[in-house]
């Protein structure tokens, strides 16, 4: 991104002298949208389309920074590249990043000689705790000097969204899963076998009581999700890993359309009939992020819902 | 509180209790929305709810409640009979409304 100095980074640059001291902390984005590096490129692809962004910075499994990915590695797939590769093969390593408690002078700095579109940003143990770029410190200098700035609309909106939490976006293999289920029945009755089929084999596992309990909620709730408003065959899976237990429900049916309405406790899309049956409270969502440690939605109309929940052990 | 202590409540019916059931009841709940009651309904729980059907049961598993009272008379569903043997969950009906069961229920776990 060698361009000429435009008058985006002149006044950020003028800005910027009233503000020097400023903590990068307090403008960064955060929690930031990340993957990890096992991350296929399609989906990499795709998160950056949702998300309406050009680049995020790409993570290890213990959330350390190993690199960054942008739109023009993307490109470059295009030309030579598979996107079942993953992002740890085409992003750029050893990006330059910052501390959260450096100043924005630290910032100028750095953008001075480098120019790039956005900087991660670690904290003290050297984990991924927000991005910063040009627009998040013109934005944070307008907002300071009192003016309304009504930049780039899409972006906030896709980044403020209430639920957005870490994105990991790791992908998990076929020999990886611990524990896969098809939610391929259509009664709201049988709601609810996943869930304590999960439960049963977590439990096997010697997962504590507390934390099946807080895994087998969050996904009975999914599962109703599934049966009740998808429309359509789903599945689950999960992982154990040292720390951590995931859970990834999919479906393939009509979507979420509103998914800020959908967040919202008490607003539901259900039919009478079955809100007769207690379903339809409008908590399934609330209480799914509620029970986990991380949630992460992924949902656009007619393209299904993926949902991913990690609970910490 | 020993499941059979709360089978001998003149004001509960015992539906199915099942055989070597050892889990102690601790606490209550009442709730007809699913979704409420699995936010709230505490393990080792009994549950005071009108839904009759078969996902309660999922419902307890999930949340770890060990028995569930049908409120007003009203009846449980076969199918739910039949889950709850395999779930191992105690279910008891009563005459009286949830808000009076609860009451009572209350009363008894709290002196216990």
């Amino acid at each position: 991104m060698a361009e000429e100095k435009n008058d985006v980074d002149k006044l950020v640059e003028m800005l910027s002298k009233v503000f020097v001291n400023i903590k990068i902390k307090d403008i960064m984005t955060s929690p930031p949208i990340v993957v990890t590096e096992e991350t296929k490129l399609k989906y990499v692809k795709d998160i950056m389309r949702i998300k309406k962004i050009s680049g995020m910075p790409v993570i290890t499994r213990n959330q350390n920074l190993s690199g960054i990915i942008s739109i023009e590695d993307i490109i470059k797939v295009y030309d030579s590249g598979s996107f079942n590769d993953r992002a740890v093969n085409w992003m750029t390593k050893n990006p330059v990043f910052l501390n959260e408690d450096d100043t924005l002078m630290s910032f100028l700095e750095a953008n001075e000689k480098l120019n790039y579109g956005r900087y991660p940003v670690i904290n003290r143990n050297k984990k991924v705790v927000g991005v910063v770029t040009k627009l998040d410190i013109l934005e944070w200098m307008f907002k300071k000097l009192g003016y309304i700035y009504v930049h780039d609309q899409r972006r906030e909106e896709t980044l403020n969204k209430r639920f957005t939490s870490l994105l990991t976006g790791e992908q998990y293999e076929e020999t990886r899963i611990d524990f896969r289920y098809d939610i391929d029945y259509e009664s709201v009755e049988m709601v609810g076998i996943a869930a304590t089929k999960l439960k049963k084999f977590l439990l096997s596992k010697y997962i504590k009581n507390d934390v099946v309990r807080k895994v087998s909620i969050a996904t009975y709730e999914a599962e109703a999700n599934i049966v009740i408003h998808s429309g359509s065959k789903g599945v689950l899976y999960c992982l154990i890993n040292n720390d951590h237990v995931k859970v990834f429900l999919e479906d393939y049916g009509k979507g979420i359309e509103n998914l800020d309405k959908a967040m919202k406790e008490g607003f539901s899309t259900a039919t009478e009939k079955i809100r007769e049956k207690g379903f339809g409270a409008g908590m399934g969502l609330p209480n799914m992020k509620r029970f986990s440690d991380r949630m992460t939605l992924i949902s656009s109309p007619n393209k299904g819902v993926k949902v991913e929940m990690l609970f910490y052990i | 509180m020993k499941i059979e202590k709360i089978a001998q409540c003149d004001f509960l019916e015992t539906v199915f209790i099942p055989e070597n059931f050892d889990s102690e009841i601790l606490i209550g709940h009442t709730g007809d929305l699913l979704s409420e009651v699995m936010r709230n309904c505490q393990e080792n729980s009994i549950w005071v709810t009108h839904q009759s059907h078969q996902n309660i049961i999922a419902v307890s598993e999930v949340t770890g409640a060990k028995a569930i009272v049908i409120a007003e008379n009203l009846n449980f569903n076969a199918d739910t009979v039949e889950s709850a043997k395999d779930a191992s969950i105690a279910l008891f009906k009563t005459k009286l409304s949830a808000f009076e069961c609860c009451g009572k229920l209350y009363n008894l776990l709290k002196n216990d």
